[in-house]
């Protein structure tokens, strides 16, 4: 191979990637509107992304998948969570959920902490192509889950009660409540904690609406 | 050394040096948080901040190095002397001010918040400031030649790469998925392009001096070799582009060109083995060349291999965002960068400072420490990946449930950074012990 032949390479091989590159960049910034539903993209959900940005926050947690490996991706988190109860964390992390790993209070305001709630239901909706992928174990045993799971989850119950192993240390587990408790006491228990036990620092969920509540009491009472 | 103004490269590296002990300081603290729970920082330096001065200055050390490294390398190139010694030095001293500036910020909760460009706005210009007179300083150099060189050509193309790219960090973006995409223009294409560009022309000259090789042999191949890496590389991006609400297309021109990304990196290895191989003059300082060829395995090893494992979309969509990007940005920017700057230095400091030394060992005691010690962190990151993706991804386990079963493997990181501290420690011992420049004669 002589010099010339080198430099061939050299001018083909960036010129062929390069079109390539921006020829599909061009495509996609054109395509990405549509498939991060940029339409519903408010003032709101700018204002939560740059609050997301002037706290830092993508060193400690990923969005995307992208940023710091030391707390919960953040891409899918709000089809998790429940806006009211993110707010709440959001103003007081550690009261909420207990967990060994902490999350600082970056005293945020009102107005930040409904901003970022926006900005991640905004995120929550863009179409990833599919990830974070839907666990391989729960796909595999192919049931639907329950629907008060989802209330289960979004609740963040798990912050203090374990299942199967999994979730908090600070209430009893409730791997098998449903042997235990009857729906009625596990509904009084949702509604007023402190009418059980007086000291109880579980708060009340009496807030839920009639249909998550039954939905939360049948799949509590299904764990046997 | 030919010409009195290659004394400026001494500074960068003093500098460039005892960021990278700081760097790795911070790189302890950092990995501490993950091996205990309870973090007495959390209010003075909690984790995104000591994450962000961790990588800040390794990309700020590295530049200061490559930087250096141009200073060095260009005078002898284009025979003659840098345009402006004095621009060289107010230009490094605007840089580790802003540096400075901005890890005092990031302690005072001061960021811009997209992970290596934390750099609030009024930084970043000052960042552009410091690229413009470089630019500006090695272009005035390069245009006394007479002769121009493939190596000043490469090394011009990926300096020049090098600052337009970071044009695409700066700016605010109202939509994430787009932010991103940008954002991916200056950390991939700097680490997959032009850094690429300018540790090839400096690995290139290099070799070329120490091995006496004919230029023409050595031109040719940096030529093939940074062809390739642009050709994988650019269209490579697309392996950023799988997951964050960019087109479906990407998932298979991602997979394809990044899938041959090892190829010129392969190349490499068997490039600078060859031409220490057919080497025409005796190598009297050893030292250099063991750097260079660790560089070259390590950068294989860390880019080539541990790249290739996570980079096609089948695998990245169980590993994407788990330490398993970890283990491999930690051993990457360490083969391919880290290496590469020492190997600069090494080759450079002694014929600055004219220090003739009898033994080596304690550089190569540093070599083993930190080769061995990031061996076994990024192995130890690996292992916590994989149980993590594992645990998360496959059996739906919650994040932080996740991490009570890493706690072995966090461990065996953290006792390994230990060893690399030790290492770059005994690195920077060494460098103060090959003399100082002596001083420039009016």
């Amino acid at each position: 191979m002589t010099l010339s032949q080198g430099r061939a390479i050299f001018i083909w091989g960036t010129v062929i990637s390069t079109v390539i590159f921006l020829g599909l960049t061009y495509d996609s910034i054109s395509k990405m509107p549509k498939r991060t539903h940029a339409e519903e993209l408010s003032d709101a959900v700018a204002d939560g992304k740059w609050t997301w940005q002037r706290y830092n926050c993508n060193d400690c947690h990923t969005i995307l998948g992208i940023g710091g490996y030391y707390a919960p991706d953040l891409t899918k988190v709000m089809s998790q969570r429940d806006p009211e109860w993110t707010k709440q964390f959001l103003k007081d992390p550690h009261k909420v959920w207990p967990a060994k790993r902490r999350m600082p209070n970056l005293h945020l305001t009102d107005n930040e902490i409904g901003n970022l709630v926006a900005f991640l239901t905004w995120v929550n909706g863009i179409d990833t192509n599919g990830w974070p992928p839907k666990p391989m174990a729960v796909a595999a045993a192919g049931s639907t889950p329950l629907p008060g799971e989802a209330v289960f989850r979004a609740q963040g119950c798990s912050a203090c009660h374990k299942l199967n192993g999994v979730g908090g240390d600070i209430g009893p587990d409730l791997t098998h409540v449903g042997s235990t408790r009857t729906p009625d006491w596990i509904k009084q228990q949702l509604e007023n904690p402190r009418s059980h036990f007086p000291n109880s620092p579980m708060p009340s969920f009496s807030k839920l609406s009639p249909k998550d509540m039954k939905d939360l009491v049948d799949f509590l009472s299904s764990l046997k | 050394m030919k010409y009195e103004t290659q004394k400026i490269a001494y500074q960068y590296f003093v500098a460039a040096t005892l960021l990278f002990g700081l760097q790795v300081i911070f790189g302890l603290l950092t990995g501490a948080k993950y091996v205990w729970d309870y973090d007495p920082l959390m209010n003075i330096i909690p984790f995104n901040t000591s994450r962000a001065i961790h990588i800040n200055l390794l990309v700020v050390w590295l530049l200061i190095g490559f930087m250096g490294g141009t200073y060095y390398l260009v005078p002898e190139e284009a025979e003659t002397d840098i345009y402006s010694p004095r621009l060289a030095a107010v230009q490094l001293y605007l840089f580790v001010a802003i540096g400075v500036a901005a890890i005092i910020g990031y302690l005072a909760g001061w960021s811009w918040g997209m992970p290596f460009l934390e750099q609030p706005t009024v930084l970043k210009f000052g960042i552009v400031i410091v690229a413009l007179i470089f630019l500006f300083n090695i272009f005035m150099t390069m245009m006394k030649t007479k002769k121009w060189t493939v190596i000043q050509g490469v090394l011009l193309g990926g300096l020049v790469m090098l600052a337009l790219l970071f044009l695409f960090g700066i700016f605010f973006v109202r939509n994430l998925s787009t932010q991103y995409y940008w954002w991916w223009w200056v950390i991939h294409l700097w680490v997959e392009g032009a850094w690429e560009l300018v540790a090839g022309s400096i690995i290139a000259f290099i070799l070329l001096k120490m091995t006496g090789v004919d230029r023409e042999l050595v031109e040719k191949w940096l030529y093939v070799e940074v062809g390739l890496v642009l050709f994988t590389g650019i269209a490579g991006t697309g392996h950023h582009y799988y997951w964050i609400g960019t087109p479906g297309y990407w998932l298979w021109v991602g997979g394809i060109f990044s899938a041959l990304e090892p190829v010129p990196i392969l190349f490499m290895v068997f490039d600078t083995l060859r031409d220490v191989r057919e080497k025409k003059i005796e190598i009297e300082n050893k030292i250099p060349l063991y750097w260079a060829v660790g560089s070259a395995v390590m950068h294989f090893l860390g880019a080539g291999v541990w790249g290739f494992a996570h980079t096609l979309p089948q695998i990245n969509k169980w590993t994407h965002g788990t330490q398993v990007t970890a283990s491999h940005g930690h051993f990457a920017f360490f083969g391919a960068y880290v290496m590469i700057n020492l190997t600069m230095i090494y080759f450079a400091v002694p014929r600055i400072t004219g220090v003739v030394r009898k033994g080596h060992g304690r550089s190569l005691v540093a070599l083993r420490f930190m080769v061995f010690s990031i061996f076994f962190m990024v192995l130890a990151l690996a292992i916590a990946g994989i149980v993590q993706s594992y645990l998360q991804r496959i059996l739906g386990m919650d994040y932080l449930t996740t991490q009570d079963y890493l706690k072995l493997w966090y461990a065996v990181m953290w006792v390994s950074g230990w060893g690399v501290v030790t290492g770059v420690f005994i690195y920077i011992f060494d460098f103060f012990s090959m003399g100082r420049p002596p001083k420039i004669t009016a």
